[in-house]
């Protein structure tokens, strides 16, 4: 998190953009009703799609971003985006991590492209999804799959007074301690990846019963190697199946990637998916 | 809810001695309790585990509900009883009533160009503990003196725990994961509480510690506790005792630990260590916290407010320009360091009370009991033992021993007392052998499978001419013996490490002076395990010492049979189902395992995979052997004669040559 702290100053211009995403994590932007009328008596939302339709070019004091750069037009955009940006912050897992759509990154894109569309000749993508800070400097990100609301206000609370945001770099197990929430690990033997993921989140997954599957994506030196081997060996799961845990949301930045690469579990298991073409798996032995 | 009426709350003769309390009569207890206005605080069944949290009635208590606890691994049980505190700690710790994970410390605010600050006044409700225990009991002492102990008092701990009412609960049971008597801190309720109670079949024995105690106590229905209550509340505390024993020996450790900050073992563990920071919060006597601000988009008014953190985030000492622990390692001893070592120096006592709570709430099953041992050994660790020269090495040579008691041990096997025998003998080492000898009958590799001070003791099956004659000799009859030989159990590299040893049949007998070793010297080692499979009830060796290496001598004991008879209540099936489904952290872990060497293959595989390295799981080899000492060659086996470079080999050793046909 690499924050700068000083004011930017009485009703900054703030606009909301998207690349490769759902708008869900926009939709966290609008769904803070409560702070809603102090959100635009601080901040003069300039552009922000999902909630009006007024444009703005720019300069942005704010800029957020949401989603993956995944299109050959995204290259370009993202550059002159932060151009015209004071404070550019990603919000949500596609912008800080490539999002599901990264999963691409470890397959085979022609293939998906004729897969999936009819006309794939029409589809201008990129082989890759990628995280925005891959492309341009971030000044701050809001982890989540969706971002959390607490955290947004947050956010645009240390923007107004100026001091550093405080986003917890812990694992989302202090939160479950701190809320008395039962290890779901260690009391059901469910694998969670909450060990290795930064919280911010409030624990929900575990609070109701289901282990982490790490949307806000890893945390500072996350010992994604250590878990693995733990729950390969002690949980005596399959390579594949511990791999396709850190294959979420988030599974494009370090060190999620190489335990994916590392291990596998992109693939869907599904017959002829596996292991090439179809027909080549057929036959019983 | 269970509403008593009035006759029982009268004025009744106060008891010299402890009381009892029928079991639905604590029930009185909470409502008292709760008519001072107080909120009890109990434990109670929730999410699969048990917690402690506001309870009502005897009905929120977990009635007949155990728990078995394992480093990284936590499951309820259902009792066969009505108990209502058959379980030791849980995740819980009463530190979230006098020290909650988040607390409002102060309010400020900002008018023009003042500003002010005001303490946020401090929860003052009374509240009881019903159910904590003596590691319970040490925690809150331990934080009495870190929050109110010293020049200055943290005001927020200092008035929640002022109306702390404690009704504590004499431990009658014990988890694989409790180390109380280690850290001194129990299971025996000695101090710091109001009332005890100590749970037995029908109900309780109750007694009182202070004013506030002996107040309530008067006002229970209670009649005077027998003696053979009294005999049996204080045997079963007794029993948890020597059940726990002496994982962690605490004599020295601050010097000890203190002199190992470069060990190489910090970086192993922190390999393991996700610093998720469980430990720390499941702790009931990790204070550290954080500060945290809210303000309102204005800026004007904000909050102050204290939460847990933890020395293993990597944000917990970190200052402009890094971080002064930035390994996993550094973390790591950082908080075993405090824990152990430098909380005497601060505070004037051990900063862990043996709870056990950080070893099961490990996701990854790291036990701070294992680390402590191998970074800080209470015994140092001996050179490895130098063999007795055998006598009578060489194959025409014998020395006789005489037979003083023989002692069916199965139907076909017979362990042999010898006295008269060399004293080389007595000074054998475990897992060596004797080649043994009757005139006419060719010599026999027979396992020493007890050592005495004049003497040996031989098992041997009768499965060949020779072996049923040896079988069949009489009290006063001879013999003829070489060696000791062979190479020995490497119970150096044992010392510190949980033991496994796996084993079949006759596979025992060269492994009973291993666990003879062990008895002799627990404290040495941690975990030992012994799985021992046969193939029928009957055919299980030296039965009287297994259920007193279970009982008494703190060895977990696992048995096994192919086959069943009507009397078996224990499990069925090949020996390494007895632990396949084991959540294991190997890497503390040394195995040795005697048996088929197909049984030993797939005990090796299985130990592998708990991450055991090959280098600590031995096996003893059986092949055919005349002179026992590498001459005559029938034993060879790749580059090794297992008479004489074994019979004791590391699968490490053997490589790709173990349990490959045909070698």
């Amino acid at each position: 998190m690499t924050t700068h702290a000083a004011p930017v100053g009485a009703r900054p211009r703030v606009g909301v953009v998207k690349f490769a995403s759902c708008d869900g994590c926009q939709l966290t932007l609008l769904d803070l009703e409560d702070e809603l009328l102090s959100i635009v008596e601080h901040f003069e939302i300039v552009d922000f799609p999902e909630a009006t339709s007024s444009r703005s070019p720019g300069p942005y004091d704010v800029l957020f971003v949401e989603g993956s750069v995944s299109e050959p037009a995204h290259l370009e955009r993202i550059v002159e985006l932060r151009r015209r940006t004071r404070y550019l912050v990603t919000i949500g897992a596609c912008a800080t991590a490539g999002g599901i759509q990264a999963l691409r990154n470890w397959g085979d894109h022609d293939a998906f492209r004729a897969g999936v569309y009819a006309h794939p000749e029409w589809i201008e993508s990129l082989a890759r999804s990628t995280p925005i800070a891959e492309h341009v400097a971030v000044d701050a990100e809001l982890r989540g799959c969706p971002i959390d609301p607490g955290q947004l206000v947050e956010l645009l609370t240390a923007l107004t007074t100026g001091r550093r945001p405080q986003l917890r770099d812990e694992s989302v197990c202090m939160e479950c301690k701190r809320r008395g929430v039962v290890c779901v690990m260690v009391s059901k033997g469910i694998p969670c990846l909450g060990q290795v993921t930064q919280t911010g989140c409030g624990a929900i997954c575990p609070r109701f019963g289901r282990g982490c599957y790490g949307c806000f994506g890893p945390r500072e030196q996350a010992n994604a190697a250590g878990l693995s081997r733990h729950l390969q060996m002690a949980g005596d799961r399959p390579r594949e199946e511990v791999g396709r845990l850190f294959a979420g949301f988030t599974a494009y930045n370090e060190p999620f990637r190489s335990m994916v690469t590392e291990l596998g579990g992109t693939r869907t298991g599904r017959t002829g998916t596996a292991t090439g073409p179809a027909g080549t798996t057929g036959g019983k032995r | 809810m269970v509403i008593r009426t009035a006759p029982l709350r009268g004025h009744r003769q106060a008891l010299e001695g402890p009381g009892f309390l029928a079991r639905p009569d604590l029930q009185i207890l909470i409502d008292l309790l709760r008519e001072e206005g107080r909120r009890v605080i109990g434990p109670t069944v929730s999410d699969g585990a048990i917690v402690l949290d506001e309870i009502t009635t005897l009905e929120d208590l977990p009635r007949g509900v155990g728990d078995e606890q394992a480093p990284g691994r936590y499951r309820l049980r259902r009792r066969n009883d009505e108990r209502l505190f058959g379980f030791v700690v849980g995740p819980t710790s009463w530190k979230k009533w006098t020290f909650p994970a988040l607390v409002p410390l102060t309010r400020a605010s900002k008018d023009g160009h003042k500003v002010s600050f005001a303490p946020e006044p401090p929860d003052t409700a009374p509240v009881a503990f019903l159910g904590a225990r003596a590691c319970d009991l040490a925690a809150l002492g331990v934080h009495d003196t870190v929050f109110t102990g010293t020049a200055y008092v943290d005001p927020d701990y200092a008035a929640r725990r002022a109306r702390v009412f404690i009704v504590a609960v004499q431990c009658t049971n014990a988890a694989s994961t409790c180390f109380c008597t280690s850290m001194g801190t129990g299971p025996e309720v000695e101090g710091g509480h109001d009332i005890v109670l100590t749970e037995l079949d029908a109900g309780f024995l109750v007694e009182a510690d202070s004013a506030a105690g002996h107040v309530f106590m008067a006002k229970l229905p209670l009649r005077p506790a027998s003696a053979a209550e009294q005999y049996g509340a204080a045997a079963t505390v007794a029993a948890v005792r020597a059940r726990i024993g002496d994982p962690v020996p605490a004599a020295g450790l601050h010097d000890r630990l203190l002199a190992q900050l470069d060990h190489p073992r910090w970086a192993q563990v922190a390999e393991r260590c996700i610093t998720c920071g469980n430990c720390t919060l499941a702790c009931p006597t990790c204070f550290c916290t954080t500060l945290t601000q809210t303000t309102d988009l204005t800026g004007v008014d904000a909050v102050m407010y204290r939460s847990w953190d933890s020395c293993f985030s990597p944000g917990f000492a970190k200052v402009a320009g890094g971080s002064f622990r930035s390994r996993p390692r550094d973390r790591y001893r950082q908080w075993l360091t405090h824990k152990f070592a430098t909380w005497w120096d601060q505070f004037g006592s051990s900063g862990c009370v043996g709870c056990g709570r950080c070893v099961t709430w490990c996701p990854v099953g790291i036990d701070v009991r294992d680390e402590l041992n191998a970074i800080a050994p209470a015994v140092p660790l001996v050179p490895e033992t130098k063999l007795v020269e055998p006598v009578a090495a060489t194959p025409n040579d014998f020395v006789t021993a005489r037979v003083v008691a023989t002692r069916q041990e199965t139907s076909d096997t017979t362990s042999l007392t010898l006295t008269g025998t060399d004293p080389a003998f007595a000074q054998g080492s475990t897992g060596q052998f004797a080649m043994v000898a009757l005139p006419g009958f060719p010599p026999l590799p027979i396992s020493i499978s007890r050592f005495l001070p004049d003497g040996i003791e031989l098992t041997i099956r009768g499965a060949g001419p020779a072996t049923r004659a040896m079988c069949a000799l009489q009290v006063g009859e001879q013999l003829g013996l070489r060696g000791p030989l062979g190479n020995n159990w490497p119970l150096d590299r044992a010392v510190g490490r949980d033991l496994v040893i796996v084993t079949g049949g006759i596979g025992l007998a060269p492994l009973r002076p291993v666990l003879h070793a062990i008895v002799a010297g627990r404290r040495r080692f941690g975990d030992v395990k012994l799985f021992y499979g046969a193939r029928t009830p009957a055919d299980l060796l030296y039965r009287d010492e297994l259920e007193r290496w279970a009982a008494r001598d703190g060895i977990e004991v696992s048995l096994t049979v192919d086959r069943a008879g009507p009397d078996w209540t224990g499990r069925v099936g090949i020996v390494t189902h007895l632990f396949d489904q084991a959540v294991w952290d190997g890497a503390n872990m040394i195995a040795f395992v005697c048996g088929p060497e197909r049984m030993m293959q797939a005990t090796a595989t299985t130990l592998a995979g708990r991450g055991v390295p090959a280098s600590r799981i031995h096996v003893t080899l059986e092949r055919h052997m005349e002179c026992g000492i590498g001459l005559c060659g029938h034993c060879q086996m790749g580059q090794y004669f297992v008479c004489r470079d074994g019979p004791v080999f590391s699968i490490g050793q053997l490589g790709d040559i173990f349990g490959r046909e045909g070698i």
